[in-house]
């Protein structure tokens, strides 16, 4: 049974935020989902219960930390370098990306969801080489699809795949630039004259990746470390194991932990003026048995007048620190508190979404206004390089 | 002529007559005379071989001569099937014959008869191969010869001499592929044949018209992966397991008489009659979604296949069967399309540790490095739970390789440096122990951070049982290090000068400084693991263990480096109640005397600044009189020495003579030895009193009564360090000569 609750329009002096005396109107609309029959005021046990769950990506963080530390040492041929995790960003500055990228490419990577993995570097990759790669999967899909069925390469099969550049993404001339495949097929009961349909389609990328790292690689490895897919999984699953066997590289899931949802939320909601993000979701799983989600959903203005108050003055204007994030949904969630007594930070952030993007935990994203295109694929750029085993 | 005739008819019917007896061999008659006829066959050998005529006759038979009714024929025939099935036919023999029978001029009959019979004694020559199949060219052949042909060659095809020129016809022979009935024979044929320069386009083009026609028949199949081997740009291709078992094997018509033949013409090196694909037949019946912990094949590389390599002459890794293959090829070998198959094959190994080139040792570290995260920090989404199996075999796997490339990938170092902040101590123990002994030398200026911190945290949380193994991995882990240095150090002429660069980018006195942290960290750890655990003697045996590496570190390793152990080690192994450690200790302190003496010496010798520190010998020092003091001259507790205790405290515990409590006879890791000595010195007193012991000629052999039970490590301290003329007077001045300095 779920249970539907609705908060009316109401006024609310600013204490929560302590410093500035600006009275917000703040959440217009507070939808609730519970999934379990009763409200829960779990917040007495949930931290508990919590501190056991977070021990792992609490502890991951550590050793990610002594792991940076090691690196500075180059003991190992200079392979190692410091991969850090970023204190303070630039703020999203609203670009018109088809100045740089062919619009029709950029309609193929937006308003779609796409599951992300990360990959080791590709070891003699070449951009040069696309065509032959278009050949060499297609007959290699179709020889795994017909186990025991040798296959000639470049043959006119039931798959045509096609890999192309999507030039302009980059934004040093360290990142590659970006691949993107498209797997078509023809459906089996279709005419002869149909166009065949894109069955699958997934794309390499690097955006402003951590140029230590970059400069590290031996030249015969090209690094493009988030790899976003969109189709039947049996297909990812035969192109990264092409991939594997062709370029010596592993493929592993990305998920996108709640610092790095936090930090979306932060940078989406502050492109409030520019766009109007509409709204601004959130959803958290509590820890409670069975588990609670929570679905907060915050007026735009709102979300912004928040997000603004927190931005500290001194700072720079373009940069954002971690400290103006964690104020930022430290203060949505004390919010919460007042009014369903529910600590939500004993639970984890799972999803967000504006009119901007969707992300979610397990590794999904969907990027709608092509305008801050490169903003977001930094930020799991990063995420990818920080999986980098070594 | 006549007489000629009449002799050889002789001679087949006695022949013939030998060869039915020898099948019947009943009696010891004809036993006998078959024996005579061996003699009188050798005999001939040296003048004219029936077996040479023979041979002859067929060499020169005319086409269309009759077989019908033919004694000549008949009889020769018998002859050289004889010989065939018995001895093994030489290599002319062989030519001659299977020219004849493939010629077909005597018949189809007659050539099938043949074909049974050749057996080779020792090699056949390929030329006759050669001629043979051009032969069967000429399409005349039955299809059933034909067969027995390919068998025939399939069978002896390690037997051939040579092959060169049996490959210069390979599209001859890939012309027969169409052939239905022969079309299996000669795809094994040519899979024994196939180079990469065979693997052409066109004929990737044929086979796969003939898949479309015959289906996927398996000899195609196998054929087709051999060549996706070569050209994986050309063809590609999935086996499916239940197809991996290789080509059916068709020696049946000549195993038996082979295997005798060979057994006869004892020890030569036999032929490998099943001639199988080294395909791996491991069932994948893995039900993992994510398997990153399974090694993959290994296949060629598409990328390595470019135009430049396609002139040189290169052998992937897969087709390397025996170390001296590899030897031989150690020049041209193509590495594989991944570099994690290297983990799976040790010849492959081999190479491994040949290679220079960096970016194989970072593919590998990619991988490696990839599984460990996944499978025991990320975590992902399948869980790791359920497939601890499978993870105990990966990481004995990775230990095994490690050891036998006597190096840690620098994957798996970094990756323990992450894991040791999150493991439990018990998951995998052995192994992750074992991988964490082999990392290399660490800096010292982020050792503690890497390595102690996280260590420490699990040491004093754990059981003994753990603490034991942190410290044998930590001693493995500086053996390891020694002996690199060692080697290192030997390969530069034994230069032990301060500020070289080691391979690792690391200075002398970096790796001293490192080695000094390992040592003194582990010197904490014991102090505090004996205080935890109650002095416990399995501990303090691990920790001695430890302290023998570290005291010999200048002579066997050549590292000019001494480090005492802390008091809170010494100390407990010197009143430790088991005399096992007593004895360990005296060899420790022996060994540190021989080490500081050679260092002090070649100190005097050179003239070079020596990095023993003062402050190292007066440590020594003072261990050692408190040693020889509590021991030999019972003088414990004494003002002046190391320990003191308050005089009325002594008092206060109301032990007599406090001061000889842990003299050698009164020590109570040595009571039983002490109780024992006195039963057999003074058998007939019943009140014991070992103060006895200490006068001057029972204390002598009471020393050697111990030295006698096994304790040479005081034997030798004792040689070493106590003045035999002091430790004969009591009374007790100085009985040591400490000698460091």
């Amino acid at each position: 049974m779920m249970l539907y609750l609705t908060t009316f329009p109401y006024q609310e002096s600013s204490c929560i935020m302590g410093r500035r005396d600006v009275q917000i109107h703040f959440l217009t609309l507070l939808v609730l989902y519970f999934s379990v029959m009763e409200e829960r005021n779990s917040t007495e046990e949930t931290p508990r219960n919590n501190a056991l769950a977070q021990r792992r990506s609490k502890s991951y963080r550590q050793s990610m930390r002594s792991c940076v530390e090691a690196t500075h040492l180059a003991y190992t041929s200079g392979l190692l370098t410091a991969l850090r995790i970023p204190r303070s960003r630039k703020a999203p500055k609203s670009c018109d990306i088809t100045k740089q990228v062919d619009p029709d490419q950029v309609a193929l990577l937006v308003k779609k969801e796409w599951q992300l993995s990360y990959v080791t570097p590709l070891y003699q990759f070449r951009h040069t080489q696309l065509k032959s790669y278009s050949k060499q999967l297609s007959a290699f899909m179709v020889s795994e699809k017909q186990q025991g069925l040798a296959i000639e390469v470049g043959q006119e099969l039931g798959f045509k795949v096609n890999f192309s550049v999507v030039l302009g993404l980059a934004e040093t001339d360290k990142d590659a630039e970006t691949v993107f495949i498209q797997i078509l097929s023809k459906q089996v009961f279709s005419a002869k004259d149909d166009a065949p349909k894109v069955v699958w389609s997934g794309w390499l990328t690097c955006v402003n990746g951590d140029l230590d790292y970059l400069r590290s690689l031996p030249l015969e490895f090209v690094s493009l470390p988030l790899f976003c897919t969109r189709g039947p999984e049996s297909l990812t699953v035969l192109v990264k194991s092409w991939f594997e066997n062709i370029f010596d590289c592993c493929f592993g899931p990305l998920d996108i932990n709640s610092t790095n949802l936090q930090w979306l939320a932060s940078l989406w909601t502050g492109c409030h003026p520019t766009i109007n993000i509409q709204y601004l979701k959130l959803v958290w799983t509590l820890p409670t048995l069975p588990p609670m989600d929570v679905t907060y959903t915050v007026h735009p203005q709102d979300a912004w007048e928040l997000w603004d108050s927190m931005r500290q003055v001194d700072t720079t204007e373009d940069s954002i620190s971690i400290d103006e994030v964690t104020g930022f949904i430290k203060g949505l969630q004390s919010h919460f508190f007042r009014h369903f007594r529910i600590d939500l930070s004993a639970g984890s952030l799972m999803q967000i979404s504006t009119a901007l993007g969707s992300s979610h935990h397990s590794g999904k994203i969907k990027i709608a206004s092509p305008n801050y295109i490169p903003t977001i694929l930094q930020l799991l750029t990063e995420c990818a390089l920080l999986k980098m085993p070594i | 002529m006549e007489l000629a005739m009449a002799k050889s008819s002789n001679l087949t019917r006695t022949d013939l007559d030998s060869s039915f007896e020898s099948q019947l061999s009943v009696s010891s008659r004809t036993s006998y005379r078959s024996l005579r006829l061996a003699e009188k066959e050798r005999r001939k050998n040296q003048t004219g071989d029936p077996f040479v005529l023979a041979l002859k006759y067929f060499s020169e038979v005319k086409a269309g001569t009759p077989r019908a009714g033919n004694d000549i024929l008949k009889r020769n025939l018998v002859l050289v099937e004889r010989v065939g099935l018995s001895r093994g036919m030489p290599p002319e023999a062989i030519s001659v014959m299977l020219d004849f029978a493939m010629s077909l001029r005597m018949g189809g009959v007659t050539s099938v008869r043949v074909l049974k019979f050749l057996i080779p004694a020792t090699v056949v020559p390929q030329e006759a191969v050669v001629r043979a199949v051009s032969w069967l060219c000429v399409g005349k052949i039955a299809i059933s010869t034909q067969v027995l042909f390919l068998r025939w060659v399939l069978t002896v095809f390690d037997m051939i001499d040579s092959k060169d020129h049996i490959r210069a016809i390979y599209g001859f022979i890939f012309s027969f592929v169409t052939e239905e009935n022969l079309s299996p024979y000669i795809c094994h044929l040519l899979y024994l044949l196939t180079r990469r320069e065979s693997v052409q386009p066109f004929r990737v083009r044929k086979l796969l018209d003939l898949q479309t026609k015959m289906g996927r028949q398996p000899f195609l199949l196998h054929l087709l992966s051999l060549y996706k081997v070569f050209y994986p740009k050309l063809v590609t291709l999935a086996l499916p397991s239940r197809m991996r078992s290789g080509f059916k094997i068709h020696n049946s018509t000549w195993k038996v008489a082979l295997c005798a033949v060979q057994k006869r013409n004892n020890g030569q090196v036999s032929s490998d009659i099943s001639l199988s694909l080294g395909l791996k037949d491991e069932t994948n019946s893995r039900k993992r979604k994510f398997h990153h912990l399974e090694l993959p094949s290994l296949s060629s590389s598409i990328q390595s296949n470019s135009s430049s390599s396609r002139s040189r002459k290169v052998l992937s890794l897969e087709q390397l069967h025996s170390f001296p293959h590899l030897l031989d090829n150690l020049h041209c070998i193509e590495l594989p399309s991944q570099m994690a198959s290297l983990l799976g094959s040790s010849l492959a190994l081999c190479y491994l540790d040949y290679v220079q080139d960096d970016s194989v040792f970072l593919r590998l570290n990619f991988w490696l490095g990839h599984a460990l995260h996944e499978e025991f920090l990320y975590c992902s989404r399948d869980g790791s739970s359920g497939s601890s199996s499978e993870a105990l075999h990966f990481l004995n796997r990775l230990l095994s390789t490690q050891h036998f490339l006597q190096e840690g990938f620098s994957s798996t170092e970094g990756f323990l440096y992450k894991f040791l902040n999150v493991w439990d101590g018990s998951l995998l123990r052995p192994q992750i122990l074992g991988l964490l002994s082999d990392i290399p030398v660490v800096p010292s200026s982020c050792i503690s951070q890497l390595l102690f911190e996280p260590l420490m945290q699990l040491f004093f949380t754990s059981t003994l049982f753990f603490k034991c193994s942190v410290i044998d991995c930590l001693n493995n882990m500086l053996l390891k290090w020694l002996t690199w240095h060692s080697v290192y150090a030997l390969e530069d002429g034994l230069d032990i000068s301060l500020n070289r660069h080691t391979p690792m980018n690391m200075t002398l006195s970096g790796f001293m400084d490192s080695v000094m942290e390992l040592v003194r960290f582990v010197g904490r750890l014991a102090t505090m693991g004996l205080q935890l655990e109650g002095c416990h003697s399995l501990l303090l045996s691990f920790i001695l263990d430890f302290y023998e590496t570290v005291c010999d570190m200048f002579l066997k390793y050549g590292l000019p480096l001494v480090v005492m152990p802390p008091a809170g080690v010494f100390y407990p192994a010197l009143f430790s109640t088991d005399p096992v450690s007593v004895d360990r200790l005296s060899y420790i302190m022996y060994r540190y005397k021989k080490n500081l003496t050679s260092a002090k010496c070649q100190q005097q010798e050179t003239k070079q600044a020596f990095h023993i520190s003062r402050q190292t010998c007066q440590e020594f020092n003072h261990y050692l009189l408190f040693m020889v003091n509590c021991l030999w001259n019972s003088k414990m507790f004494l003002p002046g020495m190391a320990i003191e205790v308050d005089q009325e405290l002594l008092v206060l515990s109301k032990v007599p003579e406090p001061w000889t409590s842990f003299d050698l006879n009164h020590h109570p890791a040595f009571l039983g030895y002490a109780l024992d000595f006195h039963h057999k010195c003074w058998p007939e007193r019943k009140d014991i009193d070992f103060n006895s012991i200490k006068a001057a000629k029972p204390w002598n052999w009471y020393l050697e009564f111990l030295f006698s039970q096994g304790f040479q490590g005081l034997q030798q301290f004792a040689q070493s360090s106590i003045n035999r003329r002091s430790v004969a007077g009591i009374s007790g001045q100085r009985g040591s000569q400490p000698t460091s300095r």
